[in-house]
């Protein structure tokens, strides 16, 4: 057998992670307007801090902008790269697949940080929400944990869907759903039945925990409840999204 | 005397299949440190099942391929590591330039990659001044040069080209045909896939045909045509007396247009 040299995993995490990053950078315009929506929340959303509480406008206002992370941007990207054939390039290289995704999943986690970060400094700022520090610490572990949701959700879409422009209509449909379902639900305007039903769902969940975060005091026997829905919604579109996934669009 | 050469890919009984389709079948080769080896077939013949399966792209159903003495599913980052890959269609991030494209593949294979060395690659394959342009804003002969500069950025001991000129024009071909031969020059294997006889004639030491999945002729393209120069079949299909390699590809693998 002839001397090979295999690079160290922590060097090829290191390349993927600097080119990762520098494709985010590069789109940082679709950044921005992931950013932009939960803005736009917890501005219009100011008249309900008095009536339903700051917890309940930046649990909304973050819960969106998870899901325009994990949909919008992640399941965009792995579509777009997979029909390019960048996978297929990578692939043939002496490095282990799952850093790929590795690298691509840790730029969502800085995004969902940065997001979440927005919406605190967002939230002080045009609505003069205060957290406590321990509320600020368990919400940024809370979107991370909800995050996972949405980001395995994506992969059940790529997964599923090898054509990048359906993926991409599909994303948009299923984010629109969530608006709509997560926002009006949330409201009341489709009424209480809708309402409950909506919690139960990974919008729901995922704004429960967000909330008890916020309000660590209020943390209860419902939000346990919506931690392990969280986490088991993760899991089965983890799976389902590993397993329905091929490297390459043929 | 001359030290024997080695085998730097050995690829022993394969088959792939597709469903029930086989694509290659029970097909065998070796090419050896210091050659270029070229896979020649038609349309659908199995030159890219055969070449993925040895990339690792494809699963083999069953049969072994080893590079630089490494099994390709044993020990699939060795063998990886003794190779150099330009696929057919090679794409890379949009978002990234020349530059910064060259540096993530030297840090995959574990390439120390200076600036000072990124300058030198870049004159070496006269992209000097498109080191910040993007993968998508360069012809087709620029975005050759780079992806064969990428390809042997870890100077591999094996290197696989999947129709390396298609689309070239003829300065660009004769440059990269230079180019694949310096690789040759420094010891290392290439083996590549084409269906222009202008190239296996030029620059390939042996070459493979292959049809329907199998190897139906191995040799030097002389010695193909020697072989096969009185064939009724040979001589029914050349053109103005004279036997090429082309024609000895025509009456083996038949007239018939492929899909």
């Amino acid at each position: 057998m002839m001397e090979v040299n295999i690079p160290k995993t922590s060097a090829v995490m290191a390349s993927l992670l600097r080119s990762d990053f520098t494709t985010l950078w590069r789109n940082r315009r679709s950044v921005v307007m992931v950013l932009l929506v939960p803005m736009i929340i917890v501005f219009s959303w100011k008249a309900l801090v008095a009536t339903a509480g700051g917890a309940f406008v930046l649990s909304n206002s973050i819960t969106l902008g998870l899901v325009a992370v994990g949909l919008m941007g992640y399941t965009n990207s792995i579509a777009r790269d997979r029909d390019k054939g960048v996978f297929q390039r990578l692939r043939v290289s002496p490095l282990p697949l799952w850093t790929i995704m590795a690298s691509r999943l840790l730029i969502q986690l800085s995004l969902i940080i940065l997001l979440t970060i927005v919406v605190f400094i967002s939230g002080y700022q045009l609505d003069h929400i205060t957290i406590s520090a321990g509320g600020y610490a368990l919400t940024l572990l809370a979107a991370i944990i909800g995050g996972a949701v949405y980001l395995s959700l994506g992969q059940v879409i790529v997964g599923r869907i090898k054509n990048p422009e359906t993926v991409n209509s599909t994303a948009r449909l299923i984010y629109f759903g969530f608006i709509m379902v997560g926002m009006f639900g949330e409201l009341g305007v489709l009424g209480d039945k809708f309402k409950k039903a909506v919690d139960w769902t990974p919008y729901g969940t995922v704004k429960t925990i967000l909330a008890g975060s916020l309000e660590p005091m209020k943390w209860n026997n419902n939000t346990n409840v919506a931690l392990l829905l969280t986490l088991g919604y993760t899991i089965v579109f983890a799976t389902l999204g590993i397993k329905w996934f091929k490297w390459d669009s043929k | 005397m001359d030290a024997p050469q080695q085998n730097i890919l050995q690829v022993d009984n394969l088959n792939v299949n597709y469903g029930a389709f086989k694509a290659v079948d029970n097909v065998s080769f070796n090419v050896l440190q210091g050659e270029i080896f070229g896979l020649l077939g038609p349309n659908g013949a199995g030159k890219t099942s055969t070449l993925s399966a040895v990339e690792g792209l494809l699963k083999q159903h069953s049969g072994t391929v080893t590079v630089a003495g490494y099994n390709t599913l044993e020990k699939p980052l060795y063998a990886r590591a003794a190779m150099g890959v330009q696929l057919q269609a090679t794409s890379f991030q949009p978002e990234l330039n020349v530059a910064e494209i060259l540096k993530l593949y030297a840090g995959i294979y574990g390439v120390n990659f200076s600036e000072e060395k990124l300058h030198k690659m870049l004159l070496e394959i006269n992209l000097a001044d498109a080191e910040t342009k993007r993968f998508g804003q360069l012809s087709g002969g620029q975005q050759q040069r780079v992806s064969l500069a990428i390809t042997t950025i870890h100077d591999p001991k094996l290197v696989l080209l999947d129709e390396p000129t298609s689309g070239l024009d003829p300065q660009s071909r004769r440059q990269l045909w230079t180019r694949i031969e310096a690789i040759r020059e420094k010891g290392n294997g290439v083996l590549l896939t084409t269906h222009s006889m202008e190239e296996a004639e030029a620059v390939c030491d042996r070459i493979s045909i292959i049809d329907h999945g199998r190897i139906i002729a191995t040799g030097t393209p002389q010695s193909l045509i020697d072989k096969h120069r009185d064939d009724p079949e040979v001589i029914a299909v050349s053109r103005r007396g004279k036997i090429t390699l082309e024609d000895v590809f025509i009456a083996l693998t038949g007239l018939e247009v492929r899909a």
